[in-house]
């Protein structure tokens, strides 16, 4: 057994590895952020003459002023906010009504049915794309709003979520009112619904997240500039740095597109993080 | 819906002969209402695609004009086309690059930050806010970092007189370089399912094992490593599940190249159908990436299905 | 009574503007390449003062709304080349109404009906066939009918820094640049040029690129006269005369005489700033480069910027690969009176205003321009305007060619660099392309 005092010593000096270590990390976590913050700040002139002006003045404004008067990128963000919360709330409503049905009632067929639904997890979007592709285009479905929110309403993982969660809830809860003969609808929406809450927060924010960034189907259903969503929007002006305005102001594009949700995601990180950790779990 | 619902409860007395009021749990037919607004859109935007993309991969079939049977000539093209092996390689290697990656970064980010610590807290947030960040974004940050001349990486190597290495276009590097990438915007993810899987670990085995004088290593080998070893599995996964569908980074980072180095099988997909406008093939290419998430999936059932028998 | 005659007059009035949408500026869908430039450019009605390919189409499409209040246009910019969107816009019913397509791309859409033909519509503007230039009245028509209207032809060019070329010693006495007649004599002034200047002689985009590759390949493949695209189904790439092009570029790159890891952005960059002597790159930059060249402090501006077409390495036809942008117009059975009738004053106007467009350093599309003083007065065009004469496509029969073009850079790239042998690389091209061909 090592002297108390060394073993303190060693630990001490083993927890200022592992400091180091995860500062380095953090480094890395956001000097590209940063980067592309100070490339926004810069004319694109001083940039190309000498990277390094980054890190001196003079910065100026002038990229998010014609971001803001010339880019799309506001239009861009409505559509994902529009896209994102269509979807959110559908996801919602269907993914509830369904868990309530198979969790709590009875119906011809449900466990097989039940099954299925299960199935739909282990569907990648990637393997039905190219066939819903042509089936909404014969409904002409493409470059609408119902066009991108659509799709996602088919997945499953609500579904399993919110059935899981009302099974959780204890039978007696509702039982009674059941066998009063009550509207079943009226349990669902009276009793048993207020309690999901935590689920649906959950639910509501892994939907969303997953919309907001979203870029397979809307890259090749959004075809139309005022229907792309951010993710789209900002692919569209980013492939050929040559083509466009400059790095400054595709910089402060950039800036502009992240920066709501990251917002966003500092305002709620609590919910969150508490939903990504209650899925976990599960 | 709730005036419907109502009209149906009081005509299901009419018809309750066969449905005694006390079994409340017997099948009924009205029950079906709660999932069929679900199952509606379930059977025509992913049942119903799923056996068109079928019936569409044993066709010749282009964007522009309905096919012919062709049989399992698509499929055969598939498996003797070198870009498409060449595509399922690259998932495999990009799975491999990434996927151990961010279970063993996200594990030691996860011991470090696991305190009530208010920097814990900060880095905690730092480290999964890029999570949040579209891949559009993140691609674009990474270029910025990457590209030759106003680069990070190109600067920093410039203050030292040397030349960055070419992370998008070097042929072995570039699978590299959206690896990377792709561990720094998903480390969140693993991070926090670490972070509460080790918050569920009962103090009070720490405890004891400190009584017995455990030092660290001894602690962390013999009761953390063990009590989240579920979890790592279920990160493992989970991770080889979202790796497999890689598309957005490789898409904007490199367009797959170069010569197709970086292409992953999504891409094949998009490009074949959407690029080639060779539907039938296209929709080959996606039964065979569904077969494999497939199998990946069905692991993870089963490694969730135990945990079950465990409880 | 006055009453009724008040709400009379409304309706009617309501009636007119649903039966008449004209009543309103006609709406047109324009989509287009060239990059977007709105910060600089965005509201800009005067083309004189634009430069650049992005600047001048930008600021034609605000005169044209401009001149025209009953017409309306929205541009939607796409990145280059645009095809895998415009193909998602076509399947699904949602195809702009005009749209930019390269010549070599047009029979892909012509070929499944999705374009219109121009004759008729700029029959009724007044624009005949005529006036354009062969090269690219042929490159427009399909099938006999026109089916894009040509705005430019292009090609890639020597685009050098005259600076660079002094201190490499390979200048002539009247001052023109010294260049390569053969490959031994390209490979040794490659050479030359590295031991004097310490930098490379090519500024090459090789990072993630095909077309380049491509292009410089149909380049020296014509003059070779290798005929791989006699039959357009079917490919010969696997050739003495394609190895022989592979393996200069192999040199090339093995012994340094180019950048390596440039994308297209980087390259054009690393050439502004001297950082090699040839930048290989289109017709659209000799607007942009001569501009640079003309503002003091530049490294063009140091011993001056000059511009050849490709020099004559091989024995056979003097040519090399050509290929020229169109505006299409979508085959739309909706379409009103109104709304054709404003396609055709844009098709017009961009004939019109074509010596504008020229400026950007594509040939025009029509020929009176091109023999006129005005263009003949524009910078290098004494050099670069025999590729009027050299430029040659790929058989208007073959199709997909932008696949195709991706295919061989792919290959290219990987013999170019050493990835792979170049048997195996054009075995592999050769290989693919046909397989693409037989499975249209």
């Amino acid at each position: 057994m090592s002297a108390p005092s060394n073993s303190i010593k060693g630990r001490a000096f083993g927890d200022r590895m592992l400091l180091a270590l995860v500062i380095l990390l953090s480094i890395i976590m956001i000097a590209p952020v940063l980067w592309v913050i100070g490339l926004s700040l810069k004319e694109n002139a001083e940039l190309m003459a000498n990277p390094n002006s980054v890190f001196h003045a003079p910065y100026t404004l002038k990229n998010y002023i014609n971001t803001i008067g010339t880019s799309s990128v506001f239009r861009w963000v409505l559509n994902s906010i529009i896209v994102s919360g269509g979807l959110t709330l559908g996801t919602l409503i269907l993914s509830s009504l369904a868990g309530y049905g198979f969790a709590r009632l009875n119906f011809p067929g449900r466990n097989i049915l039940f099954v299925i639904v299960l199935f739909g997890l282990a569907v990648p979007e990637q393997a039905v794309l190219v066939a819903r592709h042509q089936i909404f285009s014969m409904l002409k479905f493409h470059n609408t709003y119902h066009g991108l929110i659509l799709p996602g309403l088919s997945a499953s993982f609500g579904v399993f979520l919110m059935t899981q969660y009302f099974r959780a809830i204890p039978k007696e809860l509702d039982e009674a009112a059941m066998l009063d003969n009550a509207s079943r609808f009226k349990i669902f929406w009276k009793v048993l619904l207020p309690l999901t809450v935590p689920a649906q927060a959950t639910l509501g924010i892994f939907t969303f997240l997953g919309a907001w960034n979203d870029y397979f189907w809307p890259l090749i259903s959004a075809t139309k500039k005022d229907m792309f969503t951010l993710t789209v929007g900002m692919a569209s002006t980013q492939t050929n740095f040559a083509q466009s305005e400059g790095i400054g102001f595709l910089m402060a594009q950039a800036v502009f597109a992240g920066a709501p949700i990251l917002i966003i995601y500092l305002f709620f990180q609590k919910y969150i993080v508490t939903a990504v950790s209650g899925a976990a779990v599960r | 819906m709730a005036d419907q619902m109502t009209i149906r409860e009081t005509a299901a007395p009419a018809v309750g002969v066969r449905v005694p009021s006390a079994n409340i749990y017997a099948p009924q037919w009205r029950n079906f209402v709660f999932v069929a607004p679900f199952l509606f859109f379930f059977t025509t935007l992913l049942i119903l695609p799923l056996f068109w993309g079928m019936w569409l991969s044993v066709h010749k079939a282009d964007t522009f004009s309905t096919g012919r049977f062709v049989g399992l000539d698509n499929y055969v093209r598939l498996v003797h086309d070198k870009v498409f092996l060449q595509s399922v390689w690259n998932t495999f290697y990009f799975v491999l690059l990434t996927v151990p990656a961010l279970a063993l970064i996200g594990l030691f980010l996860a011991l470090c930050l696991n305190r009530r610590t208010r920097t814990a807290a900060v880095l905690r947030t730092l480290f999964f806010s890029s999570s949040v960040l579209s891949v559009t974004i993140v691609t674009l940050i990474w270029r910025i970092v990457y590209i030759p001349n106003v680069g990070l990486l190109s600067t920093i190597y410039g203050w030292f007189g040397a030349t960055a290495p070419a992370f998008i276009s070097d042929p072995s590097l570039a699978m590299i370089g959206i690896a990377i990438a792709t561990i720094w915007w998903c480390i969140g993810l693993p991070m926090m399912l670490f972070l509460s899987a080790l918050q569920q670990i009962p103090q009070d085995i720490y405890e004891a094992a400190a009584l017995d004088n455990a030092n660290r290593w001894q602690t962390l080998r013999s009761i953390t490593l063990p009590s989240i070893k579920r979890t790592f599995i279920l990160v493992i996964i989970i991770q080889i599940v979202l790796q497999f569908q890689l598309f957005g980074q490789a898409w904007l980072m490199t367009r797959g190249g170069p010569n197709n180095l970086t292409k992953p099988i999504v891409l094949y997909i998009y490009d074949t159908a959407f690029r080639r406008w060779d539907l039938g093939m296209g929709a080959a290419a996606s039964e065979m990436l569904f077969v494999l998430i497939l199998i990946a999936a069905m692991a993870q059932y089963l490694v969730t299905r135990n945990k079950g028998d465990q409880a | 009574m006055k009453m009724n005659a008040i709400l009379l007059a409304a309706v009617s009035a309501g009636a007119m503007m649903l039966a008449n949408p004209s009543f309103a500026a006609t709406e047109l869908t324009v989509q287009r390449f060239f990059g977007a430039c709105d910060a600089d450019f965005g509201t800009n009605t005067d083309v004189s003062k634009a430069v650049g390919e992005c600047g001048i189409i930008t600021s034609l499409i605000n005169k044209f709304n401009a001149d025209n209040p009953d017409v309306h246009v929205t541009v939607t910019t796409v990145e280059w080349p645009g095809y895998d969107q415009l193909t998602a816009q076509f399947a699904s019913g949602d195809a702009p109404d005009i749209v930019t397509i390269h010549e070599s791309v047009l029979s892909d859409y012509q070929s499944k009906g999705l374009l219109l033909p121009l004759d008729d519509v700029l029959k009724s503007v007044g624009v005949t066939p005529d006036a354009f230039t062969d090269a690219a009245r042929n490159g427009a028509t399909k099938d006999g009918k026109i089916y894009g209207l040509p705005i430019d032809s292009w090609t890639m060019l020597y685009h050098i820094n005259m600076d660079l070329f002094k201190q490499a010693e390979l200048v002539n006495a009247d001052g023109t640049p010294i260049l390569p007649k053969s490959v031994d004599e390209l490979l040794a002034q490659a050479e030359q040029f590295k031991q004097k200047t310490g930098k490379p002689y090519f500024v090459q985009n090789l990072a993630n690129e095909t077309a380049l590759f491509t292009r410089n390949l149909y380049t020296y493949l014509f003059q070779q006269d290798s005929d791989f695209f006699a039959d357009p189904k079917h490919v010969e790439l696997n050739t003495p005369e394609a190895k022989k092009v592979v393996e200069m570029y192999k040199t090339i790159f093995a012994k340094d005489y180019t950048t390596k890891g440039l994308d297209y952005g980087g390259a054009i960059n690393a050439f502004l700033a001297g950082e090699g002597g040839v930048q290989l790159n289109g017709t659209w930059v000799v607007g942009d480069y001569n501009a640079q060249s003309e503002t003091n402090g530049t490294a063009l501006n140091k011993g001056g910027y000059a511009v050849y077409p490709y020099p004559q390495l091989f024995d056979g036809a003097h040519a090399q690969y050509a290929d020229g942008h169109t505006w299409a117009v979508s085959a739309k059975e909706d379409r009103t009176a109104e709304q054709t009738a404003a396609i055709g004053k844009f098709l017009k106007f961009f004939t019109d205003n074509n010596f504008d467009w020229s400026r950007t350093g594509h040939l025009p599309a029509v020929k009176s321009i091109i023999a006129s003083d005005q263009f003949k007065a524009l910078p290098h065009r004494d050099t670069i305007s025999a590729v009027a004469e050299l430029g040659r496509s790929l058989p208007p029969e073959v199709e997909r060619q932008f696949a195709i073009q991706e295919i061989i850079g792919e290959e290219m790239a990987a013999a170019t660099s050493g990835q792979k042998e170049t048997d195996a690389a054009l075995a592999d091209a050769e290989t693919r392309i046909n397989e693409l061909l037989a499975n249209l």
